[in-house]
């Protein structure tokens, strides 16, 4: 290959005569092309057009604003706009949350699963179930789940005595957030369950046999062989939710429709509102940049704990 | 030859002075041809496309339903058209407080459609279709809100006797909304049972809010388009929410309700006095879906404070793009679907036709089918379509005013802040619209 390569630079002249494409240095960019070509038509192309959007007051019912250039003007606007940086914490509040609950409840789950010997199959497969529906539906579901007057919940609750109240599960500021979040975590704890399971799977018995041998008790056990090796699990779980998550609509749309009085506007339902209702597609898209700080951060965040527990466990950088 | 013009000119007087034999209606014909349109989807608008096949049968062409989807998703599928350049449909389910934001991309039925058609119809209905002086849809069913409640709670005994001692006039179906406020106090008994209801988001409670402003004698804008709602009738219609709210006769969820709400919970038995739109008529009187069949009067909407009765009222519709290939296959399309036969089965469901003649015709026969409650309703109804019915600005930044107004109309409901600092704050942000849009 080197004296090929060597050869080919010796006979450059003759190179020269040979066309663009049958050349051996273009090769790979030839391969590479179809890849990179698909790649910038499907993200940068629309990248670079929605960053140019948030530059103009463009209304989807007006194509003609798409011409007007204002500048960061949308931008300065945002700075000052107090709904957007309220959905801005409240989403970094509901993520920090649903993560934690999700990766805790998610552990158990394993951690049990990985315990049975009988039926684990099917359990896993029954796991998987609220993955399988569309957030529309699990919204519908535990709109009506927690409704005050006709829902099951309310009504089960009064009928086992536990209140003589209806309690306003969607609307009270603190129990409308839970709401949202009981259904997100419903949905998608076993992301974390199975996840975490398969770093169950893939743990060697070796050093759990050994420390078992040296005396360490289940806790000691889990706490400094199995937590640490299923921690870049968890982390890649994580990275993943964080990015589902920073973008949930679907269930908050339905359930509360961001309210009331914006108590759980998260910044997707706002953005979506401003872009499509309001037909007002420049502005929620400088919204959109602006939240994708979100994700970038966390997404950040969580590759470098990730390749923390990666060198903790001896592997690779 | 003098002769024969007085003969034929006698023939034509004799023939204009006979009654015309009722003919069929021609929808030409359009074979090999397909129509694509995109309509609302949902239960009580299905039935009407049912009815499609007939048009095709008729006509030789076919109907291709590209999009059926709810009034919002559809709004933004159009708006993503328009934003796209790809309106390569035909016809499209329309309404007419959303009509006004798409711009000149359908066309002006007027031109387009036989004025003896247009004459079979409310004049008010295609009033409210018309935007800019150009008829941009064809009005499908109307609809405005008037009040049901739970007949037998104002025909108990003791209802009446303490009601009166405790309000110092008689128990009677309200007729202002000062009385509906007292009767659902009156009644509620939480968390078993409330005295009304109300929706709580969306463009739902801006509209009821508005309707409330209009019946305490306010606007939500003055003649230059500066917003005005935050006037003392708009925190006394505002008031009358945050009230009932706090008085709990209303559910303690109702911020968060939409029109299913609404209904389910008016049909569950535990709601005594509901506004709500006539579709809803065949749906509470079925003892299949709910406790009050058999049980339920309806009265037109109660007065506000100045006397008029609230009527936030609107029309679904059918409109044509002026892209489509084929704009009289189209319209053909469209007339069809709002004949006198097709508002018939839309009538039969509790649907307001938009046809003077189906009012008629629709009474009568709920008349001898004995279906009571349905005659009741048509009644009511034909009297507020009438004379209390009013549609929302016909802009096209309505939506956009309404997003700004129902969070802050939420936060005075739960407390968060009073009606005065809700109305002024959405009226703000309501100018900031209207700046935006070249208004003020």
């Amino acid at each position: 290959m080197l004296a090929f390569g060597r050869l080919e630079w010796l006979y450059e002249p003759v190179c020269l005569m040979i066309p663009f494409y049958r050349r051996f240095a273009n090769t790979p960019v030839l391969l590479l092309s179809p890849a990179v070509l698909i790649m910038a038509f499907v993200v940068v192309i629309p990248i670079i057009f929605s960053l140019y959007t948030s530059l103009t007051p463009y209304r989807l019912t007006r194509p003609d604003s798409l011409f007007t250039f204002i500048g960061v003007r949308n931008y300065v606007r945002l700075f000052g706009n107090e709904d957007f940086w309220s959905a801005f914490g409240r989403t970094i509040i509901f993520l920090v949350i649903a993560l934690n609950l999700e990766f805790l409840l998610g552990l158990g789950i394993a951690l049990l699963i990985n315990r049975l010997t009988w039926g684990q199959r099917t359990l896993r497969t029954l796991m998987m179930f609220p993955m399988m529906f569309s957030p529309i539906l699990v919204g519908f579901q535990f709109k009506y789940v927690f409704n005050d007057n006709i829902g099951i919940l309310n009504n089960a609750l009064q009928a086992l005595g536990v209140t003589d109240q209806a309690i306003p599960w969607l609307v009270d500021k603190n129990l409308a957030m839970f709401s949202i979040l009981f259904a997100e975590v419903w949905m998608s704890t076993s992301v974390f369950a199975i996840l975490l399971l398969a770093g169950l799977f893939a743990i060697p018995r070796d050093p759990i046999e050994a420390a078992k041998v040296d005396g360490c008790n289940p806790w000691q056990v889990f706490r400094h062989i199995t937590l640490p090796f299923l921690m870049p699990f968890a982390f890649i779980a994580m990275t993943i939710r964080s990015l589902d998550v920073a973008r949930a609509y679907d269930i908050v749309d339905v359930m509360t429709g961001g309210g009331p009085a914006g108590r759980t506007e998260l910044l997707w339902t706002l953005i979506a509102r401003v872009g499509y209702d309001n037909a007002r597609m420049g502005q929620a898209n400088a919204m959109a940049y602006v939240s994708t700080i979100l994700s970038l951060l966390f997404t950040y965040y969580f590759y470098r704990k990730l390749m923390q527990a990666r060198r903790y466990m001896g592997g690779a950088q | 030859m003098r002769r024969l013009t007085i003969f034929t000119l006698g023939a034509a007087i004799i023939a204009l002075a006979l009654p015309a034999p009722a003919k069929a209606q021609d929808y030409g014909s359009f074979d090999g041809y397909t129509l694509r349109v995109k309509l609302i989807g949902g239960a009580q608008y299905e039935p009407l496309y049912a009815e499609i096949e007939k048009w095709e049968s008729m006509t030789g062409a076919t109907v291709d339903i590209i999009s059926r989807k709810n009034h919002f998703e559809l709004d933004r599928e159009i708006k993503q058209d328009i934003a796209a350049g790809s309106l390569n449909w035909c016809v499209g389910s329309n309404h007419t407080s959303f009509a006004p934001q798409y711009g000149n991309i359908y066309i002006d039925l007027n031109d387009a459609i036989d004025k003896d058609v247009l004459a079979g119809f409310v004049p008010l209905t295609l009033e409210h279709s018309t935007v800019g002086g150009r008829l941009v849809q064809l009005p499908r069913h109307s609809d405005v809100s008037n009040l049901f409640y739970i007949k037998s709670l104002y025909e108990d005994a003791d209802n009446k006797k303490n009601f009166r001692a405790e309000y110092g006039y008689d128990l009677a179906p309200p007729q202002t909304w000062e009385e509906v406020s007292d009767q659902a106090k009156f009644f509620a008994d939480p968390p078993d049972f409330y005295g009304t209801q109300y929706v709580g988001k969306d463009e739902a409670i801006t509209g009821r809010f508005y309707e409330m402003l209009v019946a305490e004698g306010g606007q939500l804008f003055d003649e230059n388009w500066n917003p005005t709602f935050n006037s003392s009738a708009g925190v006394r219609a505002l008031e009358w929410f945050v009230d009932l709210y706090n008085a709990k006769a209303v559910p303690a969820g109702v911020a968060n309700y939409l029109w299913d709400d609404t209904g389910l919970g008016f049909a569950s038995g535990t709601v005594a006095l509901n506004l709500d739109w006539a579709g809803w008529a065949s749906f509470f009187n079925d003892p299949e879906n709910s406790q009050v069949a058999g049980d339920i009067g309806v009265i037109r909407a109660p007065k506000g404070s100045s006397g008029k009765r609230t009527g936030w009222s609107g029309s679904h519709s059918f409109s044509v793009t002026e892209t489509c290939d084929n704009k009289p296959a189209a319209v053909s399309f469209i007339t069809f679907l709002t004949d006198h036969t097709r508002q018939m089965v839309e009538a039969r469901k509790g649907l307001l036709p938009t046809r003077t003649q189906v009012w008629a015709d629709a009474k009568k026969e709920f008349q001898a089918n004995n279906q009571d409650l349905l005659v009741q309703v048509f009644d009511t109804w034909q009297a507020s379509m009438a004379e209390d019915a009013f549609t929302p600005p016909l802009i096209p930044e309505w939506i956009e005013v309404s997003n700004v107004l129902w969070p802050r109309l939420q936060g005075a409901v739960v407390g968060e802040m009073t009606a005065k600092q809700a109305l002024d704050e959405a009226a703000e942000g309501a100018r900031e619209v209207m700046e935006d849009a070249g208004y003020l």
